[in-house]
Order: structure tokens, then C-alpha cells, then sequence
């Protein structure tokens, strides 16, 4: 599965440009604001349906633009589609497959993706909330036929709370929780299970990775539930034994939707105690820590869009950081500001970017004769 | 602004599910384009049904009179009741001519966040029914969604212990509706139903 080209209109600072992508590394490099990590927004869009950076969409379309449009062209097996993704200011967004519709199916046509970009961080340091969905995002890439547990138990819980509030309010009988409690719990047993067992895939990775790139040779990832309850009965009790609690709160106050993914370094919250440094190589070292077992598992690599992942590294590191990228193969879109933060050694296809353009050959050529001349 | 008739029509067909203001407009004009008898036909069929059609009073299906078709089959295994969220479900059930028992219509499913509590639903009429005849079976038909699953549980849990209580044995896709599983796959389900209490 590679992604061929990547066509942009209009998004951000870039204006018409196509590029030509490689079946491994992929090195985008210009100065700061050339239009970079604009151009691995615009790859996740096309492949995605939606922005990397934003929840909303049109702060993507370039100043003054009506909308802004990425295309991916994807070969596998043989076939070349396409995705598509264009965001208008007046009709909001549309995400295609060759022409029509993309439907949540079509992901299993493309790539999965692991973005790395500052703002992502927010993973890392941010409340639970955040690395409970991607550990849940992470379920469903890996085991496509679960995600209705995830669906099942959000549906079974906005239930419970609408019912904890008119229970409050006096509409309802309290008893009729049993049935409520019942439902989240038969859900959330497996939420959990299938959290453990992706934790505990993740985990000898994580640790190495995370020692590889200079995090901490003691760096850990575990998943921590609220609740240790093996079987629907057990959570059901632990739910009803905290009702009271629950009908004073006015909502559900215990299961998985509370659970936590630990990222822990020297026995110590990454999110709460980790430097900048520590947080980026955490949040390096879990998306590799995923592409790995989903290589485990027969699945293709994910795509890696990697926003300015090797100015803080020492060239040691840099050198690890490519032989994580290039095992097992798959494909890595890379921004830097010089071709040289990348390690030499690396095979790679180079795109340069200048103000909101990729240099072609021509350009390139025009460039040297002109410094030929001067 | 139409003339006010025209205009009463594109506000009733409009309540229609499905059907815009939009379309309603056009079927308001087709109405009135189209012959006398077909458009007082239709009037008629509206008018038939509701005054015809009304709900059995024994089981809550749709009947004919005072008792459903499948109330009044002498045939029918009265010892058996499946019970399913709405009077549409029990055509596909029907279709699969696996089912031989009697049905319960509990008229909707559970569902606080739209207000429906057990007492919205026939579920009281169903105890009592499984009190005074000679059930010895309850099949759960509701339907595979989270809905349906906790209202087929709340009814287990009433009846546990009473009668021999089965769910329909999975094979139905996950979060579908009864209404639209094709014969085969809800014959199987019948066939293998399982008990649950
Ligand atoms: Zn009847």
C-alpha cells in the first residue's frame, strides 16, 4: 500500500501544488513557514476526511479562498484510488474515494496514519481523556470487528446518565437502574479487556522505543482501569454499590469511560512531571510502539506523517529514529529545515519546499543556472 | 401562499416521516391533479385504517377487530410467547415460518434518554399474561441494540424463575433492527435461541 502523490488546492499557505512521494522516507525540508507541516496536514486530510490540527475544518482553506482540496492517489494490489477531501466555507466538508462518498469501510483502503506534530502533545500532557480514545482508536485499527463494544458501551452509558438525571429530577423509579447498570457493565467488561490486551501489546515496544530515542531506560505504558471486575455480574455490583453517589453527582461516576493509559518515566506521570523533550519522545515512541504491533499482527505499516521529529535529537538518536522508521517497511512523510537532519545514510526522496510551494526539477534547475550565471 | 386547502394537505403530508415540505408540495399537487376516485380512494384507505385497524387486545399486534390473526389461530402454540419491541417486527418473524407460539408487543424499547420507562411499555400486560395461561416459554425478540438488550434483560429479570426464558441466538448483525433481517438469518436465530434464565 503507498501513497503516490499528494495534490493540494488552497489549504493554508499552499496554493496549487502536486507532489510525487516515495514507497519509503519521504523528506520535506525548507525554511520555517515554507508550507511543511501544511503539506503533512494536507496528506492526513485527503487520506482522513478531516484536519490533524484543527476541529474545525475551514481554518484549513487559504486566506481569501472559497475551499481548500487535497488528494491522495493510493496504489495497492495492483489499484489506484483516490482520496479526497475538500473543505468549502459555504458546504463544510466532503471526503470521497474515486469519485463518491468515502464510507467509514473505505479506511481499510488506505493506510493507517500516526501523526507527530506539536500540538499532538496535547496526547502526552493532556487529561486521560484524550489517550483513552487513541488507545480505543488503536483497538479499532487493530481489531476492525470490535469497534461496536466501544459504540455499545458509549450508547449504554448516555443511557445511564439520562436516567441517573431523571431519577434527580423525580421522572423515574431508581430500581429501574439495575437494568442500566447491567447493560454498561456487560459493555465495559469487554472495553476493558480488549484495552488490557492492547496495553500489554504495546507495552515491550513502547519501553524500547522509548529507551532507543533517549526517553528513559525505565519508561513504561500501562493501562490502568478504574475497575478490576473480571465479569458483568462484579462491575454491575461495583456500579450499584456507588449509585448514591452517582444520583448525588448526576452522572455515571465508575467504568472504563474514567480508565487511564499510563505513560510513566522513572516511576514518575510523564504527563504531569515530564519535560518537553520526554513528552515528544513518549508521544514518538507510542506511535511506533503502534505501527510495530500492527506489523506484528500482518497488518501494513501506518503511514507516518513526522512534523519536525529530529531537531531535538542528538544524531545517535536520529540514526535510531530512522531504523524504527524503515523496519518492516511502510512509508514516512518527514519535515526538517535542513536535508541534513535526517542521517546521510538514510535512502530517502527529497522534496524541498519554499513559500507555500515544492520545488520542481525545473525550478530546481532555473535555481542553479541562476546562481551559474550570478 | 397556496389557497388555504391545498396548503392544510402540504401541512399533513408533511408530518409524514421522511416527506419535506418539499415533497409534500409535490404530492399535494399530485393529489390534485390526479382523478377523483383515486384521490377519494386514498382518503378512503386512510380512513379505513384507523378506524378498522387497531391493536389486538391481547398481545398488542396489529388486529382486525378485537383480536390479532395469529390470537385467534386456534393452531397456535399458547404456550409459547415472543416477545418484540413493535407490531412491524412480527411480519419477518412470521415470514421465516419457524415460529409457531403466540407474540407480546411491547411497543417500544427502554430508553431514558427519550423518556421511555418500563411503564411506557406493555410489560406489565405481559407478566400478567405469563400469570394466567399456560405459558412455559417467553422468547426475547427485541432487537440486538442497546436498547433492545437491556429491555430484553428487564424482562428476564421480571420473569426469572416463572417460565423458561430464551434470546434470540446471535447471528443477527449487532445493532441492527428485526425489521430489516432477512428470513434465513432470523430463522436460524429462532432456531437456535438460548435460554437466559
Ligand atoms: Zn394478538
Amino acid at each position: 500500500m503507498v501513497v503516490e502523490s499528494v495534490a493540494v488546492l488552497d489549504l493554508r499557505n499552499l496554493a496549487a501544488c502536486e507532489v510525487e512521494l516515495g514507497p519509503g522516507l519521504n523528506l520535506l525540508w525548507g525554511p520555517n513557514g515554507a508550507g511543511k507541516t501544511n503539506l503533512l496536514e494536507a496528506a492526513y486530510m485527503a487520506l482522513a476526511g478531516r484536519s490533524c490540527r484543527t476541529r474545525d475544518d475551514r481554518e484549513a482553506i487559504a486566506f481569501g479562498k472559497p475551499l481548500a482540496r487535497a488528494e491522495a492517489v493510493v496504489a495497492a494490489s495492483g489499484q489506484r484510488r483516490s482520496f479526497l477531501c475538500s473543505v468549502s466555507r459555504s458546504e463544510g466538508r466532503r471526503h470521497l474515494l474515486d469519485g463518491s462518498a468515502a464510507s467509514p469501510e473505505s479506511a481499510a483502503l488506505r493506510p493507517a496514519l500516526a501523526v507527530f506534530m506539536p500540538d499532538r502533545l496535547a496526547l502526552i500532557k493532556g487529561p486521560p481523556a484524550g489517550r483513552r480514545s487513541h488507545l480505543d482508536g488503536f483497538c479499532a485499527a487493530l481489531w476492525p470487528g470490535r469497534t461496536e463494544t466501544k459504540r455499545r458501551y458509549s450508547r449504554a452509558l448516555a443511557q445511564r446518565n439520562a436516567l441517573v438525571g431523571r431519577i434527580r429530577a423525580g421522572a423515574a423509579d431508581p430500581a429501574s437502574l439495575d437494568t442500566w447498570d447491567h447493560e454498561l457493565a456487560t459493555a465495559g467488561v469487554e472495553l476493558i479487556a480488549d484495552r488490557r490486551e492492547a496495553a500489554e501489546l504495546l507495552a515491550p515496544a513502547f519501553e524500547q522505543v522509548a529507551s532507543d530515542l533517549g526517553l528513559a531506560a525505565d519508561a513504561s505504558l500501562r493501562y490502568r482501569p478504574r475497575s478490576t471486575a473480571a465479569d458483568p455480574a462484579s462491575l454491575a455490583a461495583e456500579l450499584a454499590e456507588r449509585r448514591d453517589a452517582d444520583l448525588a453527582r448526576g452522572h455515571t461516576g465508575w467504568g472504563p469511560h474514567l480508565d487511564e493509559l499510563l505513560l510513566e518515566a522513572g516511576g514518575r506521570s510523564l504527563r504531569r512531571y515530564g519535560s518537553q523533550g520526554q513528552q515528544r519522545a513518549a508521544l514518538l515512541a507510542l506511535l511506533f510502539a503502534e505501527r510495530r504491533a500492527l506489523l506484528a499482527d500482518g497488518r501494513p505499516a501506518p503511514l507516518m506523517l513526522l512534523d519536525d521529529v529530529a531537531s531535538e535529537l542528538d544524531s545517535e538518536h536520529r540514526s535510531l529514529l530512522v531504523e524504527h522508521l524503515v523496519e518492516g517497511g511502510g512509508q514516512a512523510l518527514i519535515t526538517a529545515t535542513e536535508p541534513e537532519q535526517l542521517p546521510r545514510s538514510a535512502q530517502r526522496h527529497e522534496v524541498a519546499i519554499r513559500a507555500g510551494r515544492p520545488l520542481t526539477a525545473a525550478d530546481r534547475g532555473r535555481i542553479r543556472g541562476g546562481e551559474a550565471a550570478a | 401562499m397556496y389557497p388555504q386547502p391545498i396548503e392544510r394537505l402540504v401541512t399533513e403530508l408533511a408530518k409524514l416521516p421522511g416527506i419535506g415540505r418539499q415533497t409534500a408540495q409535490r404530492l399535494a399537487f399530485h393529489v390534485l391533479r390526479s382523478e377523483d376516485a383515486d384521490a377519494l380512494a386514498l382518503a378512503d384507505a386512510v380512513r379505513e385504517v384507523k378506524e378498522k385497524v387497531g391493536l389486538c387486545e391481547a398481545c398488542f399486534n396489529l388486529a382486525e377487530g378485537p383480536r390479532c390473526v395469529v390470537c385467534e389461530d386456534r393452531r397456535r402454540d399458547r404456550s409459547l410467547i415472543c416477545v418484540v419491541e413493535q407490531p412491524a417486527d412480527v411480519i419477518p418473524i412470521e415470514r421465516t415460518h419457524e415460529y409457531r407460539g403466540l407474540y407480546h408487543v411491547l411497543g417500544g424499547a427502554l430508553s431514558p434518554i427519550d423518556g421511555i420507562d418500563p411503564e411506557d411499555l406493555r410489560i406489565a400486560e405481559l407478566v400478567d399474561r405469563v400469570g394466567a395461561d399456560e405459558v412455559t416459554e417467553v422468547v426475547l425478540a427485541t432487537n440486538p441494540t442497546t436498547t433492545g438488550e437491556a429491555t430484553a434483560h428487564h424482562v428476564a429479570e421480571l420473569l426469572r424463575g416463572r417460565v423458561t426464558i430464551t434470546r434470540l441466538a446471535s447471528g443477527l448483525p449487532v445493532g441492527a433492527d428485526l425489521e430489516h433481517a432477512d428470513e434465513v438469518t432470523l430463522g436460524r436465530a429462532f432456531a437456535g435461541r438460548q435460554s437466559v434464565g
